[in-house]
Formats: structure tokens, sequence, C-alpha cells
């Protein structure tokens, strides 16, 4: 048995895994700063799943690449902490930060095509992250032995480990994908999109087996999304995001059931249901706001129709709701009743 | 990869037929008696004397009759002889000249390929910084510049201003003079000892990019240059048949030293700048992503993973860059005076010396479809998605 690297000495075992208290980044662009990040505030606990969802372009990826401090370099941490473990990641050197990734947070991408480099084998690149991150390094032997064992989990062939990416179908790939992000044995894998590119039938396969795998090895994952029904299905806490902020925060089953925030009750009337009462998809009016010059108050005023001049005016801060559930709305308390008077 | 490998090389030589075809006619159409010009040196000599000329040149024959007969001959190794040098035959020529080129432009190929690609890797990774953008613009300035006119301004500086370097010319006639080599002989040695020198450092740093083990790599990279050089100075100093030539050799080195450089600095832009945006363009994709998530060092995502793939690309440069080599090469030997194959290319098409110059021409072309080959096959090695569709 090998000892993985563990790269923070301060392991207080109490904190959850991962809180994010505060977080605020912005991009450095020619046009401007860029708020895509604005004091986000969540965590997660171990062996817990959870969703984030939002429009593309909401910041959602770029919380995820804070994470593991993976951001492009323009991007400028200005204020709250992603804290490990008790431990702040933006404290960390770039040496600690190198270790640190995938030993404890490892990624699933979103595309899996593009995630592996096209002139290496598939086990070769599971591999080379293997090499980084043991402690002694393990033996050759020892390796083919993990990452035959990693196929098997993931229910692929071990004799695809020898093919190149491209010899693979989308649904392998991803597979594969899944076995490369498990094999440093993380706590936490940041789910990026994770079956947008496969057809349906694979999709539930994955993410199915994704939830099994989670189970058994008692992971915490972090899916990112903009598909309802995929995060309906497999998480059990969910932030719903709006042009870099987090508006609601919960368990899945209060935010899908009495949603408190405009935003996360249209993005939920906007999905027809197959199963419940028949009723219209109600359109969410309008375009996602430029994060150049955010608007005041409410970021989602100029398109809630239900605004007033408090929500023009001041930002409503994060409230708690219920026991598991948090929305930044000035008017919680009306949202679902007013979502009846709506056409 | 052995079937692929035949099927190119079945269709370089139906190239290369097709290629010496067009090329013999070509040059046959060619408006001017070159027998009363050139070989008799007098275009008033008797008609008498003409037939006799012309009989033993064989010109007397129908075209084809002509052509089949080169066709023949050429296979047999004999590219007739020489109108200019008669009765020097052809092939005499081109195996005089022939190392003296290759010598020159497979060490300056290498030189800049090598130092463009390192060059280029190294100004994507650094992206944004002033040192970055001087560099650039100088390589945008280079990979203007007109060849014949910088070539003679380093000459002018290396040689006239400085006084360093040889002016023109592949060795120094007062040095040669009891020497007991013949000029070639040394440069086919310098030829084989480089090129073999060349190939093992390639597979020293192959070898140590292929391997897991860190320390191994290392070894493999440092240990296995060190060691080949050692062997290339054991060679020219601890050897007999070294020892006896090195002198020589040094002086053609020291003659190469100039015409390398100009040929380096203006092609190195060249690679470098291709390298700087096909590695950009590498930089933005998923899997670099991917590779700095894994937490792999910086070194190992540059070279293993940027710097892997964005060397596609360049080395299909390769096959225009051997095409470089030979224009370039005509340019490069006029300016200085190196009596290589571009030199006689230029002298025997401007004299009507007809059979040198499609021997050198079928020579050239060869040269062109090697390099070709060469490329073709490493491609196959360096992308597994070409390797693949070719067997299907």
């Amino acid at each position: 048995m090998t000892i993985r690297k563990l790269p923070l000495e301060v392991s207080t075992g109490r904190a959850p895994l991962l809180e994010v208290d505060g977080l605020v980044m912005r991009y450095d662009t020619e046009a401007g700063e860029v708020s895509a990040v604005e004091n986000v505030t969540f965590s997660l606990g171990r062996g817990e799943a959870m969703g984030l969802v939002g429009e593309s372009g909401c910041g959602k990826t770029s919380v995820a690449l804070s994470l593991l401090r993976l951001a492009p370099d323009n991007a400028r941490y200005q204020g709250g902490s992603v804290r490990w473990e008790g431990v702040d990641l933006l404290d960390l050197s770039d040496q600690k930060m190198r270790e640190f990734r995938w030993a404890e947070i490892s990624m699933v991408f979103q595309g899996a095509m593009n995630a592996w480099n096209p002139v290496y084998r598939v086990g070769e690149q599971i591999r080379e992250a293997m090499d980084q991150h043991f402690d002694p390094p393990l033996s050759s032997g020892n390796m083919d032995q993990r990452v035959e064992r990693l196929f098997e989990l993931v229910g692929l062939d071990p004799a695809v480990q020898i093919r190149y990416p491209h010899e693979l179908s989308g649904g392998m790939r991803q597979r594969a994908v899944i076995a490369m992000a498990l094999s440093c044995e993380p706590k936490l894998i940041i789910a990026d999109e994770p079956t947008t590119a496969l057809d349906v039938i694979v999709q539930a396969q994955i993410l199915k087996e994704l939830k099994e795998i989670q189970e058994d090895l008692g992971l915490s994952i972090l899916y990112i999304s903009h598909d309802m029904a995929v995060i309906a299905q497999v998480t059990d806490t969910l932030g719903v995001m709006y042009a870099g902020k987090l508006v609601e925060f919960g368990s899945t089953r209060d935010v899908f059931d009495r949603p408190r925030h405009p935003y996360s009750y249209l993005l939920l009337s906007s999905i027809p249901s197959v199963t419940g009462p028949r009723r219209r998809p109600v359109a969410l009016e309008g375009t996602p706001p430029n994060l150049l010059a955010p608007p005041s108050g409410c970021r989602f005023h100029p398109r809630c129709p239900w605004a007033t001049e408090q929500c023009r005016k001041d930002e409503p801060p994060m409230m708690q709701i219920g026991p598991s559930q948090w929305a930044a709305c000035w008017h919680y308390e009306q949202v679902p009743e007013m979502g009846q008077q709506l056409p | 990869m052995i079937r692929y490998v035949t099927r190119r090389l079945i269709q370089m030589v139906f190239l290369f037929l097709v290629f010496l075809t067009v090329t013999w006619f070509l040059l046959y159409i060619l408006p001017g008696d070159s027998v009363a010009l050139k070989y008799a040196g007098n275009p008033n000599i008797p008609p008498e004397a003409r037939e006799v000329a012309l009989e033993r040149l064989g010109l007397d024959k129908p075209v084809l009759i002509q052509f089949r007969d080169y066709m023949f001959n050429f296979f047999q190794g004999d590219l007739g002889v020489s109108f200019n040098q008669y009765p020097r035959p052809v092939i005499d020529i081109i195996g005089e000249r022939l190392p003296r080129t290759l010598v020159l432009f497979l060490t300056a190929l290498v030189t800049y390929y090598w130092a463009g690609f390192v060059a280029g890797k190294y100004l994507a990774w650094r992206r944004g910084n002033r040192g970055e953008m001087a560099v650039t613009i100088g390589g945008v300035g280079l990979y203007s510049m007109f060849l014949p006119f910088f070539a003679f301004m380093l000459i002018w500086f290396f040689s006239v201003r400085l006084g360093w370097l040889p002016i023109s010319k592949f060795l120094d006639p007062e040095q040669w003079r009891d020497a007991p080599f013949a000029a070639n002989q040394v440069f086919m040695r310098l030829f084989w000892v480089t090129l073999i020198t060349a190939i093992a450092m390639f597979a020293a740093s192959f070898a140590g990019h292929r391997t897991h083990s860190r320390v191994l790599a290392r070894i493999l990279r440092w240990g296995g240059g060190v060691l080949v050089i050692a062997g290339f100075l054991f060679y020219w100093f601890g050897t007999e048949s070294g020892q006896g030539m090195r002198v020589y050799a040094g002086d053609i080195a020291f003659h190469m030293i100039l015409p390398v450089l100009t040929l380096t600095l203006i092609a190195f832009a060249q690679v470098m700048l291709l390298t700087r945006s096909s590695m950009l363009e590498t930089l933005r994709e998923d899997y670099i992503l991917t590779a700095r998530a894994k937490g792999l060092p910086e070194g190992i995502i540059r070279d293993r993973h940027a710097a892997r793939t964005a060397l596609l690309p360049v080395v299909t440069s390769l096959v225009l860059a051997v095409a470089t080599v030979i224009d370039g090469g005509v340019v490069t030997e006029a300016v200085f005076s190196w009596p290589g194959m571009g030199e006689i290319l230029i002298s025997s098409v401007l004299s009507e010396d007809i059979p040198v110059a499609v021997g050198a021409f079928a020579f050239i072309g060869i040269l062109a479809l090697i390099g070709h080959f060469v490329v073709d096959v490493l491609y196959g090695f360096l992308d597994p998605r070409i390797r693949v569709t070719e067997h299907g």
C-alpha cells in the first residue's frame, strides 16, 4: 500500500470538506473588469453531491476553476476564501497547489473529447497523473493494476488503456475521463457538464454509474450543469447562480419544490413537466446582463417580472428561509404566490 | 505501417519517373544549339565536324529514341557525359558536388529547426512579456529579410570588418596543398559522422521523452547527450582515421560557419514564428487545462503536452523547408561561391550543358522526394490519428 501525498499539514477533520466564503473573482480584460464571481458562499460536506446551475456565462465554471485555482491568467481573486478542510487554498504556494490538484480535488471536464491529449494513449495519460501524486512513487506493476481496477470500476475493458483517445466512442471517453479523475483517490470530483456531449441513453448510464461510484467510495461531487433534469437526479444540495452571484442555495428537494428566488422559479417553470399537471412552460424574457457593468441592486431586476424600487437600489443579502434553504431576494416570501399569477 | 511505407515508396518511384520525364523534355526543348555553341566553342565549325560531334553525343537520333536511351541508362547509373567538361561523366560531377551541398544544408536544416522550435516554444509559453514581444518582432524582421542582401551583410561584417571568417569557398587551398585526402572524402566522412551524431542525439532525447521515470529521463537526456558528444570528439581526436582528417574537416567546418549562420538566421525565424503560433493555439486546448488540473509540473505541461502537439504543423513545414533548402541553396551557394549542387545547376542551365542540368535536377528531385518521405513517416509516427486512417 502506498501513501498518498497529503499536501496540507492542517487537517481539523471537523470542518466541512469545502467551504467557499464570500468568494470574489474578476477577470481583467481590455474592455474593463468582468465581475465573474461575486460574493459566492456555500459549503460542501463529505460524501455530498452538490449541483451548481445557471445560464452559460453565469460564473459556474469560474467557481469550479477557482476551487483548483485554474482560472485563466487574467483572473483576480479580490476577496473571500476557499477553505479545504480548514485551509485556505488561495493562500497555498503554487507548488503546494500543484500537489493538491487531483490528489484531493479532481475534475471531469466538459466535452471529454478535448480533455484528452490526442497523441498519447489513454492509459499513459492516467499514469501521468499517478506519477505525480504518490509518495513513494508507484511501481509500474502497481500502476498497471490500479489502472485496470479503475477501468473495471467505470465499466470499461482494461484493454482500452492502450488505445488513443480518437479510437474511443464518446461514452467510452467520458468513462475513461472518470477513471482518470478517480486515479489519485480524490475526496471531491468536480463534474463540469459531464454528460453534455453524449446521447441521452449513455448520459443516463454514466450518471447512474457516477452516482454509484460516489456512494461506494464516499466521494463528494460538485456537478456543474445547465441541465436541471441531470441535477435533480444526482444531487443532494443545489446552488443556483445568476450573473456571477449565487442567488439560491439549499437542499435539492427544497429548491425544486419551493424555489424562493424568482430566477430559480422561472428557470424551473421553463421546463415542461412530463408527469405533473399540464401547464404552459414560462419563457424567461431578456438576456443575461453584461458583467462589465452589472445592474445595480439585485442583478436580476431588469428581467424580474416582480422587481420593485428596492430591488433596483439595494442588493439583497442571502437570507435563510428554511432549515436548509437560502435565497437572495427581497420578496422571497411572495415568490410562489406571485408565480401563480403569471400567464 | 509497413504497408503504408511500401505504398509510399512505390508512389515515390512513379512520381520520380514523371518528374524525370517532364524535366528531360523541358530541357530538351530549350532553344539554342548547345553543340555549336558550347561543345566546339565555335559557332562556325564546319558541317562535317558538327555531324561528327552530334553523332558522338548521340544527338543525331530521334527525340524519343534519345529519351528511351536516357531513361535506360539513367537507371543503370549512367547519366551521360557533360558537354562542357567532355568527356567527364555527369554522375562523376554530381558525386563530387552532392556531399558538399548535403553537409551544408543538413547542418543548417537541423540547426534552424531545432533552434526555431525551442525558441518558439518558449515564446509561446511566456507570451505577453516584453522580451517575448522583442524577440517576436525581431523574428518577423529576420523572416522578411532578403536572403542575398542578408548574406552580403554578414559577409561584410564577419569577414571584411572583423576578419574572423572566410569570405567564400569551402576550403583554404593553401592548407590543402599536400593533403592526403580529396576534399570529397572529407566531406563524406563529415556527412556520416555528423549524421550518426545527430541520430544518436535524437534517439537519446526521444528515449528520455518516452520514459515515465523522471530520473531516468534526465539521465537519458543529459547523459545521452554528453555521451554522444564525447563519442563525436573521441572520433576526431582519439581514433587514427579521425586524427588524420581532423585538420581538413576543421577547415571545411570553418568555411561552413557563415553560410550555415545565414541560412539558420533567416529560416530559424520562420520556424520560430510557426511554432509560436501553433503552440499558442495548443495552449488554449482543453487537454492543457486537464494537464494543469492533474497537477503536472509546468515543464511537463509545456514539453510533453503543449510542445509535443504543437510540433505537428512544424513537421509539416519541414517538407516545404526541403524545397527551400534547394532553392535557397542555389542563391546561398552562389553568394558564398560554394561549389555544390546549386552552383552547377545555375552554370549548367546557363551554358546549356543539358546532361548535367538534367542530372542535377534529377538528384534534387530525389532529395525532395526523400525529404517528403521522411516527413510522411515521421508524421505517422508523431500523430496517432494519421497512423490509423492510413491503415483503413
